[in-house]
């Protein structure tokens, strides 16, 4: 029976994923570390993003209340304004967001930086001059990716807060220690832990998809666009599905 | 090198903001939580909890104090509460506080009320069992607001039948469309005034009367205020006082008299029984009456034989004289 083309590739390509995922843990847990580099990738991946991901995060808490107060208004429950805007940014769209926009800018540069190495043959020079360029240049980037993204979420979160407060105060005044009194009150643990240690797995999806679709790259300048762009729409659809995947285990574990 | 140095330095103070926002956000949302600190518990047993849950908010006086740390089934219709108390909010509950399970608003979550009573008694200890009390709940309210809709509708309909029957009722309507109805009430609220002008009238002239009399003029007014003629009249008041005691006496004396000569019928002696009893001395009595009867025959005889005497026939033939003129 012929295997339809679409489906064999598919199902390669998801392999290849795997066999690079393994590969990565089997790598990053020997000595040898690649220390300096990894710092390097950290300033790169986490501080550089920053200004990108704390602008969308104020935006997105702006608009958050500014969509949320008229439905709020008329069943009369303005005052859940702050608790509705903490819970929806702590628990879903501050890290489902903030890692789609992470994805976009992280994911498409990490493909695109690989696929020009490969491209231009200098990770094949490299394993040639006996250096690993695996360790060196995908565990690096992807333990910087997986370390950085939930620490970018924790500010963007906290942006986004100080915009739903900016958002509460266009139409009445509310103190800013209220406002965190009442977004803080509404929390628990098990609103903001399994919502920032969902954020370790899309940092490390984001991650390995982008250095997976660099490093295995098409020869051709071609290539180099092709993987930057298959990393971006694979690691954001890739988010969605753990992000289905993680409410569906704080369900079962009783934490929603 | 100095740009690497910068650049770990950038770095760094990024991951520091980031890992104080973590460690601030879960600081604070232990602290609601009481997760650190906060060993004193107290208990409380209910019926029924109403939906609260482990986490709900614990208030004293309507202050943040605490949550609910567990709730456990005692028996089937026992369930027991433990809450954690706050550091500071735990050196004003006293043992005979009371504890119910109130609701945030309409809709809002669970809360535990813990009210302070106002007996005196001793500060509670840790794992106290506290006193509930059942306060309002929804249900309850929903229960008897049911109730109320029920009376409406039952109060509806009545209203709706009273409506009908006024709308259906000719006599009324033909009071309603009555045109010379109004102008004849006109009129007799006209006749009204008048007579309440009038009314006036005699009251101002009574009110006059009433202030002559006062004064102590006309013949009321002398009856009121002439202080000799109510002295006289109390003499005279006091006389007849006296003179029917007197009249008491005189019907005291003769009481006793009467009962005197009862005493004596009963008891058969006396004169008046004597009198009345004796057959011999009646019969002497007859006799004696008689006699005097016969007497007084033979005094007549005696009589008629003297007008014929010789001597006394002249005085008795001028007596018949002056009969006949």
């Amino acid at each position: 029976m012929e295997i339809p083309k679409s489906i064999k590739l598919f199902l390669t390509q998801t392999g290849e994923l795997a066999k690079f995922t393994g590969r990565f843990f089997s790598e990053a847990f020997h000595p040898h570390y690649e220390f300096r580099e990894f710092i390097r990738q950290c300033y790169i991946i986490g501080y550089k993003s920053l200004p990108l991901l704390g602008i969308t995060g104020f935006i997105m808490g702006l608009v958050l209340t500014m969509q949320l107060r008229p439905t709020l208004v008329d069943y009369g429950a303005e005052s859940m304004l702050p608790s509705m805007i903490s819970l929806s940014v702590v628990r879903e769209i501050g890290p489902v967001i903030t890692a789609l926009i992470f994805a976009g800018k992280i994911g498409s540069s990490i493909g695109a930086e690989l696929g020009s190495m490969r491209v231009t043959e200098q990770i094949d020079a490299m394993e040639v001059s006996g250096t690993n360029p695996y360790r060196y240049l995908v565990v690096t980037r992807v333990a910087a990716t997986t370390v950085m993204l939930p620490l970018l979420i924790i500010l963007s979160d906290a942006v986004g807060l100080y915009g739903g407060y900016l958002g509460v105060n266009i139409h009445a005044i509310t103190s800013y220690k209220l406002y965190m009194t009442q977004a803080f009150n509404v929390l628990d643990f098990y609103d903001v832990l399994p919502a920032i240690i969902k954020t370790f797995f899309f940092g490390f999806a984001i991650g390995i998809i982008g250095c997976y679709k660099g490093y295995y790259s098409k020869k051709g300048t071609e290539g180099v666009g092709l993987s930057a762009n298959s990393a971006v729409v694979i690691s954001s659809l890739v988010i969605f599905i753990l992000d289905l995947i993680a409410v569906q285990i704080t369900g079962i574990l009783g934490y929603n | 090198m100095a740009k690497q140095t910068i650049s770990n330095i950038k770095l760094g103070a990024f991951v520091t903001a980031g890992l104080l926002v973590l460690i601030y956000s879960l600081y604070t949302i232990g602290k609601n939580s009481s997760y650190f600190g906060g060993s004193f518990r107290l208990r409380a047993r209910f019926h029924s909890v109403n939906g609260l849950m482990k986490g709900n908010n614990v208030r004293f006086s309507g202050i943040q104090a605490g949550n609910v740390k567990d709730i456990s089934i005692i028996s089937d219709t026992l369930i027991e509460v433990t809450m954690v108390i706050d550091e500071n909010t735990k050196k004003f509950i006293r043992k005979n506080a009371l504890v119910s399970i109130g609701s945030e608003g309409l809709m809002g979550n669970k809360v535990v009320n813990i009210e302070p009573n106002s007996l005196p008694a001793p500060l509670a200890d840790d794992n106290d069992i506290l006193l509930t009390a059942n306060k309002v709940n929804l249900d309850n309210m929903l229960a008897t607001l049911d109730k109320t809709n029920m009376n409406l509708v039952v109060i509806s309909e009545d209203l709706k039948e009273t409506m009908h029957k006024i709308n259906n009722s000719k006599m009324l309507w033909t009071i309603l469309d009555d045109t010379t109805l109004s102008s004849d009430i006109r009129n007799t609220f006209a006749d009204l005034r008048k007579a309440g002008e009038h009314i006036n009238t005699m009251a101002a002239n009574l009110d006059g009367i009433i202030t002559q009399t006062s004064n102590g003029d006309g013949t009321l007014g002398l009856l009121l205020k002439d202080t000799a003629t109510a002295n006289r009249l109390k003499h005279a008041i006091i006389q007849v006082n006296n003179a029917s005691d007197e009249m008491n006496a005189v019907t005291t004396r003769i009481n006793n008299i009467v009962t005197g000569v009862q005493d004596d019928l009963s008891k058969r002696d006396g004169i008046v029984s004597n009198l009345l009893r004796d057959t011999a001395m009646t019969n002497q009595l007859r006799n004696s009456l008689n006699n005097i009867e016969k007497g007084t025959a033979s005094f007549d005889e005696d009589m008629k034989a003297l007008q014929h005497n010789f001597l006394l026939r002249r005085y008795f033939k001028k007596k018949e004289k002056e009969k006949k003129h």
